[in-house]
């Protein structure tokens, strides 16, 4: 069973420091099963200036078990899956330890985004380009940020218009921006894969 | 109800020290174990967060570890006196978890330090009216029964709940009965609540706080695997490692535990004068010599490698998924005994060294264990046995399987329980129920050697 009442605690104690560490998490339903974090890209790297989400699950036996964490964003980072958002970090599986928490586990990821570990990569493909020809790596991650962690800064009524005249139902519409926090481009590729 | 509802807000209004947080349920600590590197966690917490498949690692710092330490006594009833409302909301909290898993917590009976327990039954007797009271008559019989060292029987945890039952119902009759009786039962509460800063202060003396060997306030406490706790300076570690605790002469499986940080500070910071004065004093007495003499490397008292002895099939015998019951080993490695007559569920079960040299002490789980038990060697689950259990566990219909596995006492570190559990409980990725054996061997023991797996596996 998930401990609920710690859940409760943590996204409390979480939201008091909001201002200092700019980590967010929120829950997507009320069951406090599956939630949302947000992380500030790192100052001095290339995810300088987005802001990542990630998609949280937590199993059964939390705290006793990882929190199960993946990127919704796209990110260009060797211990990041550039597909699919899964992320490589010893703490999320077999390190992960009970006085860890939701805050500290997203902290540890922002510093994974400061400091990747190319030898032991989630991409392969992005690895070998950190190792091999890092400036076209930054510049890539750059340009990853740019396109997907920058929240556009069209209101959500004008994204929303603009999707419906893509040709989707208001409803869907409304329902996919919320799941991917307001973000047009998730929200279209969510749209032409559903 | 009312008065119920009451006593829980005033409980909330009621800050505690983040010190005292467990750093596992975020809570007040509940019934404090002291781990050997000298971090605290709830037992529950403890119990919870343990590997029943190879040695443990502390929840903050990950020093490995392989024995569960028992409750530390001092430091429950430092916390009782501290934050009593807190104290008692969790107490109800963890009997009502109790009585769903079916599984129980030892009792906390009697105050071993021999602190000024009235005290408490006068304040907690008049604040909260009947349940206390209940409660207070269970303290001295168990206490009772602990002086008169006749058995290690302790109150049984069942009778508790009845009467704890008991104490809701009167509460709730009384409430029912009488508003006003209720009303003034909460203005109390109230009383209570307000003035608790001042009192908490008043209660907590030196006596509270002092080293069972030197019986002056504690100066660097560490607490040891039996929960006791001394001064640092006051024990000494043998050079043939058969360090035994001075006041129940248990047999300690590490060196000397780490300084306890936690107690140390609110020594400093409740008694500073005098915590100053004693270290004064002991600077003076002892020279560094004996200081290093103290200083001992501590480690897990098994290498890493024997819990590999399973898949190698030489080595001592490992008994995945059960603990002894006194030293609190877990698992257990080398013979095991059961207790044949023992009824709760959970088993009983000794290490070699305690069944040889049983000490008076109840079960981890509050089990009535009585001297003319009889035990049985028991041997320890076959790899085959093992692999027919995870893959039948795999086979089964997904849903049942996984409630029944989820479900919090088959989860991680069962100490008494008869039967490995199923070893999906203490894997990170292993979700697919199809996946072939291999894997679920890899994840049996994550930490270990990888070569040696592949080699040496049947």
């Amino acid at each position: 069973m998930i401990d609920f009442s710690r859940v409760q605690k943590e996204l409390q104690e979480c939201s008091k420091d909001i201002e200092a560490s700019g980590i967010k998490v929120t829950p997507v339903s009320d069951n406090l099963v599956h939630l949302t974090g947000i992380i500030p890209g790192p100052v001095g790297t290339p995810y300088e200036g987005g802001t990542f989400r990630l998609d949280i699950t937590l199993p059964d036996g939390y705290p006793f078990e990882p929190p199960k964490m993946h990127f919704v964003t796209k990110v260009w980072h060797p211990n990041i899956s550039s597909q699919s958002g899964a992320i490589c970090l010893d703490i999320l599986k077999d390190q992960w330890s009970p006085a860890l928490t939701l805050k500290t586990a997203l902290l540890s990821v922002q510093a994974l985004l400061s400091a990747p570990a190319p030898d032991d990569p989630q991409d392969a493909v992005v690895a070998q380009q950190y190792l091999k020809d890092h400036q076209t790596f930054l510049s890539t991650a750059r340009y990853w940020t740019e396109s997907f962690a920058k929240t556009s800064s069209l209101g959500v009524e004008e994204k929303v218009q603009k999707l419906v005249e893509m040709g989707f139902p208001e409803s869907q519409v409304r329902s996919t921006l919320e799941i991917v926090g307001g973000d047009e481009n998730m929200a279209l590729e969510k749209l032409l894969s559903s | 109800m009312e008065a119920e509802e009451h006593e829980i807000e005033l409980a909330d209004k009621e800050a505690f020290s983040d010190e005292f947080k467990c750093c596992v349920c975020l809570e007040l600590l509940y019934k404090p174990v002291v781990l050997a590197c000298g971090h605290i966690s709830c037992f529950w917490c403890v119990y919870n967060a343990m590997n029943s498949w190879h040695e443990s690692n502390c929840p903050v710092c990950r020093n490995p570890y392989n024995h569960f330490p028992s409750i530390c006594h001092l430091l429950h009833f430092l916390l009782k006196k501290l934050y009593p409302l807190t104290y008692e909301k969790r107490e109800r909290q963890v009997a009502e978890e109790e009585k769903q898993l079916g599984h129980f917590s030892p009792q906390v009976g009697y105050n071993l330090f021999g602190s000024p327990t009235n005290k408490e039954v006068d304040i907690l007797g008049k604040s909260l009216d009947s349940p206390s009271q209940q409660q207070i008559k269970l303290y001295s019989e168990s206490r009772f029964s602990g002086e008169g060292k006749s058995s290690p029987c302790m109150k049984s945890l069942e009778m508790t709940a009845e009467s704890g039952d008991d104490a809701m119902l009167k509460l709730v009759t009384s409430s029912e009965c009488s508003e006003a009786t209720a009303n003034s039962t909460a203005q109390e509460c109230g009383l209570v609540g307000n003035d608790l800063e001042h009192k908490a202060e008043n209660w907590v003396s030196v006596d509270d706080l002092s080293c069972a060997a030197c019986k002056k306030m504690l100066f660097k406490p560490v607490v040891l695997n039996c929960g006791h706790v001394f001064c640092e300076l006051c024990l000494f570690v043998p050079e043939d490692g058969n360090f035994k605790c001075p006041n129940c002469q248990s047999l300690q499986p590490y060196g000397l535990p780490s300084v306890c940080l936690i107690i140390e500070h609110f020594l400093e910071e409740r008694f500073s004068d005098l915590y100053a004065e004693r270290k004064e004093a002991l600077l003076k007495q002892t020279s560094g010599a004996t200081q290093a003499r103290h200083r001992k490397n501590r480690s897990a008292s098994f290498p890493k490698l024997v819990y590999a002895s399973l898949w190698l099939g030489n080595g001592p015998k490992i008994h995945f998924g059960v603990g002894c019951d006194y030293c609190g080993m877990s698992p257990i490695i080398g013979e095991r005994y059961k207790c044949k007559d023992c009824v709760e569920s959970i088993g009983f079960d000794l290490c070699e060294a305690c069944h040889n040299n049983p000490a008076k002490v109840p079960g981890r789980f509050n089990q009535q264990h009585k001297p003319e038990h009889k035990f049985e060697i028991m041997q320890p689950t076959s790899l085959s046995d093992l692999i027919n259990r995870i893959n039948s566990d795999m086979s089964d219909d997904e849903g049942s399987d996984a409630t029944e596995n989820r479900d919090g006492v088959a989860r991680t570190g069962d100490l008494s329980g008869d039967v490995p559990e199923d070893p999906e409980n203490d894997t990170n990725d292993l979700e697919d129920a199809s996946s072939c054996f291999l894997p679920v061997d890899a994840s049996l023991d994550p930490q270990d050697d990888s070569d040696e797996r592949s080699s040496d596996f049947p």
